[in-house]
């Protein structure tokens, strides 16, 4: 199996990553939470649209009759006047009317009333209806060819291009109005007869004011009249003339015909007293409207982009130290994963005249409903509710309250921002205490593994003991166990290295006791083949005496090592004190030996030294090829003395070169061994390089001849 | 005739002794324990006392033994004769007051010499006659080598026999290396280099306790030792 090179602290780190889960949870309660905020709104909203129902039920006389009990309504003929943001200029040019031009309806060959025989008359006019101030205001844009005026002296008005226009007053009388002018300029406006049949203008109208404009394409209207002559159906008609002198009425292009009051248009004034009932409400954080039958809008109040319903509560925080950090530095963040209301989202029933939807229809039938909808530049989600108005347990419109969702919004927003800085909080502590707590127990743990490491050296010897941790949980367990472990195997591995010392203790007395009798014997008067024999046991003896005191030697040395007292020496002059020594010693051999001129000053005991270079050399000795040359080097590096001791002779085998340093192993063939050997001399050397702080290497030389041993001894800074 | 007393517990050693001793003429008493040693002790002293250290049951009996018998007589010579032979107990020993420390290696004539030496040296400690034939003086170096004595500056040195002698054989040819082999010879023991060299080492710290600028005995480095009168 696979094992990734992973540590603890990255395996908790990754762990940790999971509570990067908790701000997905918090997100779906927030989320949860919004939806319930929604519901809310919902209620809240159709409960404000009840309340106004319930201010406009059972006033009929706010509503429109005429209209309410047609079955539809029909774009073009039954006009609407539109409230206007402002008054008109009377001036015949129609710049005015630019902010509501897209509501202007064009009139033409489909709303002919009349066409004459062998006529190319090519009429047509844009017109819309508005109302602003107690006054209702109209232009008309007629395209045509022709433009015909009233002639100077003619009484009849109807001979020439003109506007008829007919109403149902408010006191239930069907009039007729007639606008013909002489010429550009202020409209001249005639009553005419009730009787149809009648174009007698009864006498001037000045109520209708207005200007008669020439264009290039034709002529433009524009009129206004006081709110209280117009009823509840209206129409109005364009006559055409083009021939100046037959002056005979080719077309009729208008919203409906106004011969009488049957065929009248209904006309739609968004009513002022609904609007002043719902201004009265005071409730400006949504959009009211209030609708007829049809749909059409009577009154509307309130604004969308003013508030997001009644949920927006602007929060004036004190400026803290925290919240500076927050807007600064992790709003950034967090906004890019949530979205701001945005202030500037198109509204595009702003001015709408005619509502539609789901929620209309419904409450048109009866009943309370809501939508959610998107706006068109999927900005903002406009929350609408609509309930009935009731008179006389018919449905005659209906109150529409709209209201964005920023609100909620704005408020799911905060939540989330503190949710994120809680979770933020949370999960930095979290993952930092996580950190922090892998961190020591890895450390904790490498630290165990730098102590067993240490404990025992590459030979496998104990060096020190594990210090057992005093912390009660696993780690320090592992760590007394380990401690523990480390100190059996120590005592184990201190009685092995005393048995040798033990033994030679032991067998003394034994041998002690062989000897003395032996030489008892040897002093008996014994025949000289019984004393031969006893001889042989005497040598045997004392090469095992011998033996034991070359097993003791180790032990003692390492004893007296351990309180050795270290001075200042001559490294140089005791080596060399040392290969004189040899050549007196060993006279039949030869050394060869270099040294560098300084005195190379070390601290220890230069009587170790010097047995160490006797091991050294009697090693060497024994192992050099007879007549060969013992090599013996003294060099300085940096602050270390390197002394190498080379003979020619039989290699080392493979693998051997540490534990030849061990006590008890010798590497020499049984040929060999014509003295008694232990393998101790060079465990000897080892302990007194280890001592003085330095290091023992043995090796084969590079060609194979023999072998070179390297002593590293640490000098004193000079 | 000199009475010496054995006291080893392992029964054939302590019978070799005894007999040889015996066949030198020498009456010997044989304890195999402390307690039947002190009892014999308190009622009269031997002349000469060889004891082991370990001692059946008591691992260092020999030593608690040794400071008794000081306390009872401060000339009663008195040799370590054990198989253990580590510094320390060699050191423990000598600190206790004994006069020699031999380990069960020494062959009957040496163990022999020494005896002869030791009671030579506390006859002549107690016969105040002083016979200048044996005496070498080097400096402020005077050897009674018969009555064992070393003094410096007039002040005598406490050496034991093995100290002793390898003082006299560096001693006798000033300036001359004696190897570790010679200095064995002449304090005829048996043991290891580094025993000699503690030896050394004790010799040195006991002339430097009576004159903190000695510094007579040249270490030469691989050879041995020697002695420097312009130390």
């Amino acid at each position: 199996m696979y094992h990734p090179p992973i540590g603890l602290r990255t395996k908790t780190l990754v762990l940790s990553l999971f509570l990067l889960g908790l701000p997905w949870l918090g997100y779906k309660y927030v989320w949860e939470m919004e939806k319930y905020l929604r519901y809310g709104q919902e209620q809240t909203l159709e409960g404000t649209t009840q309340a106004v129902a319930t201010a406009l039920h059972e006033r009929p006389k706010l509503f429109d009759k005429q209209a309410s009990f047609l079955k539809q309504v029909e774009k073009g003929r039954d006009l609407y006047a539109y409230p206007l943001n402002g008054p008109i200029q009377l001036d015949g040019k129609l710049s005015d009317w630019d902010e509501y031009s897209h509501k202007a309806m064009d009139y033409g060959s489909d709303n002919r009333l009349f066409l004459a025989e062998n006529s190319d008359s090519k009429l047509h006019f844009r017109h819309m209806v508005g109302k602003y101030g107690g006054y209702l205001y109209g232009f008309f844009e007629v395209s045509d060819a022709q433009l015909v005026y009233r002639g100077r002296n003619s009484l009849a008005v109807d001979r020439n291009d003109m506007l008829a226009i007919a109403t149902l007053a408010p006191d239930g009388l069907f009039r007729r109005y007639v606008i013909a002018n002489l010429q550009d300029g202020w409209l001249s406006a005639f009553e005419l007869p009730e009787d149809p049949s009648l174009d007698t203008p009864v006498r001037p109208e000045n109520r209708i004011q207005g200007q008669w404009r020439k264009t290039e394409t034709g002529y433009n209207i524009e009129l206004r009249m006081p709110l209280e002559m117009v009823g509840s159906k209206l129409g109005f008609a364009i006559h055409d003339v083009n021939d100046a002198r037959s002056r005979k009425v080719e077309a009729i292009v208008g919203t409906s015909a106004t011969d009488s009051a049957d065929n009248l248009g209904t006309v739609l004034v968004p009513s002022p007293e609904i609007e002043s009932i719902i201004k009265g409400m005071g409730h400006n954080s949504s959009r009211i409207w209030v609708v007829d039958i049809h749909g059409r809008v009577l009154a509307k109040s309130g604004n969308l982009h003013d508030g997001g319903g009644v949920w927006a509560e602007a929060e004036n925080e004190p400026q803290t130290f925290w919240t500076e950090f927050q807007q600064k530095y992790l709003n950034p963040i967090y906004y890019k994963i949530l979205t701001r209301p945005p202030d500037d989202f198109v509204d595009t029933l702003k001015d709408s005249t005619e509502l539609q939807g789901s929620h209309i229809q419904q409450a048109l039938a009866g009943e309370l409903a809501s939508t959610w909808r998107l706006t068109q530049d999927k900005k903002a989600v406009v929350l609408a509710a609509a309930s009935p108005i009731w008179i006389d347990d018919t449905v005659m419109g209906a109150v529409i309250a709209e209201e964005t969702t920023h609100g909620i919004r704005t408020l799911r927003n905060r939540a989330l921002e503190k949710l994120f800085n809680v979770i933020l909080i949370v999960m930095s502590i979290g993952t930092l205490s996580l950190f922090f707590f892998a961190s020591s127990i890895s450390s904790r743990v490498r630290k165990l593994r730098d102590q067993a490491e240490q404990s025992i050296d590459s030979q496998g010897r104990i060096r020190n003991a594990i210090v057992p941790s005093p912390v009660r949980d696993e780690i320090g367990d592992l760590s007394r166990s380990f401690a523990n472990v480390v100190g059996r195997l120590s005592q184990y591995t201190h009685y092995l290295e005393n048995m040798s010392s033990r033994l030679s203790h032991e067998l003394r007395t034994p041998v002690a006791v062989v000897r003395s009798s032996l030489e008892h014997l040897s002093l008996q008067p014994i025949d000289t083949e019984a004393m031969k024999y006893v001889d042989r046991a005497q040598e045997g003896v004392k090469r095992l005496s011998l033996i034991l005191s070359n097993m003791s030697e180790a032990t003692r040395l390492e004893e007296s090592l351990s309180n050795a007292e270290a001075d200042q020496f001559p490294l140089s002059k005791v080596i060399s004190g040392c290969i004189a020594g040899y050549q007196m010693t060993y006279p039949r051999e030869q050394f060869a030996f270099t040294a560098p001129s300084e005195p190379m000053m070390m601290l220890g005991v230069p009587e170790y030294i010097a047995q160490l270079m006797d091991k050294l050399i009697s090693n060497a000795i024994e192992f050099h090829t007879p007549g060969s040359i013992v090599q013996v080097k003294l060099l300085q590096q940096a602050k270390h003395a390197i002394l190498t001791v080379e003979n020619l002779g039989p290699l080392l085998p493979e693998n051997m070169a540490e534990e030849i340093f061990e006590s008890m192993v010798s590497v020499r063939s049984q040929a060999a061994q014509q003295k008694p050997h232990l393998g101790l001399g060079l465990y000897i050397v080892r302990l007194i390089a280890a001592f003085h702080g330095g290091s023992i290497r043995a090796a084969n030389l590079a060609d194979g001849t023999g072998v070179v041993f390297t002593v590293t001894l640490p000098l004193q800074g000079s | 005739m000199k009475r010496i007393a054995i006291v080893e517990d392992e029964a054939a050693i302590r019978e070799n002794y005894k007999d040889v001793l015996q066949n030198q003429g020498y009456s010997v008493q044989a304890y195999a324990n402390r307690q039947q040693a002190m009892q014999a002790f308190t009622t009269r002293l031997p002349d000469l006392a060889i004891i082991d250290i370990g001692l059946e049951d008591e691992i260092d009996g020999g030593f608690t033994l040794c400071q008794a018998l000081r306390a009872m007589s401060n000339t009663l010579p008195i040799i370590f004769l054990t198989a253990r032979d580590s510094d320390f107990d060699t050191v423990c020993g000598l600190r206790l007051g004994a006069d020699d420390y031999l380990s069960k290696d020494v062959s009957f004539p040496h163990l022999l010499a020494r005896l002869a030496a030791l009671f030579r040296r506390s006859e002549l400690a107690a016969n105040a006659e002083q016979s200048h034939e044996q005496l070498m003086e080097r400096g402020p170096l005077s050897i009674d080598a018969n009555r064992m004595q070393v003094s410096w500056n007039q002040h005598a040195i406490e050496l034991t026999v093995t100290e002793f002698w390898m003082v006299h054989a560096m001693a006798k040819h000033p300036g001359h290396v004696r190897s570790r082999g010679d200095l064995m010879q002449e304090a005829k023991i048996y043991v290891d280099d580094s025993t000699i060299t503690s030896h050394i080492k004790r010799i040195r710290k006991k002339f430097i306790a009576v004159d903190a600028n000695f510094d007579c005995i040249d270490t030469v480095y691989g050879m041995g030792y020697r002695w420097d009168s312009h130390g």
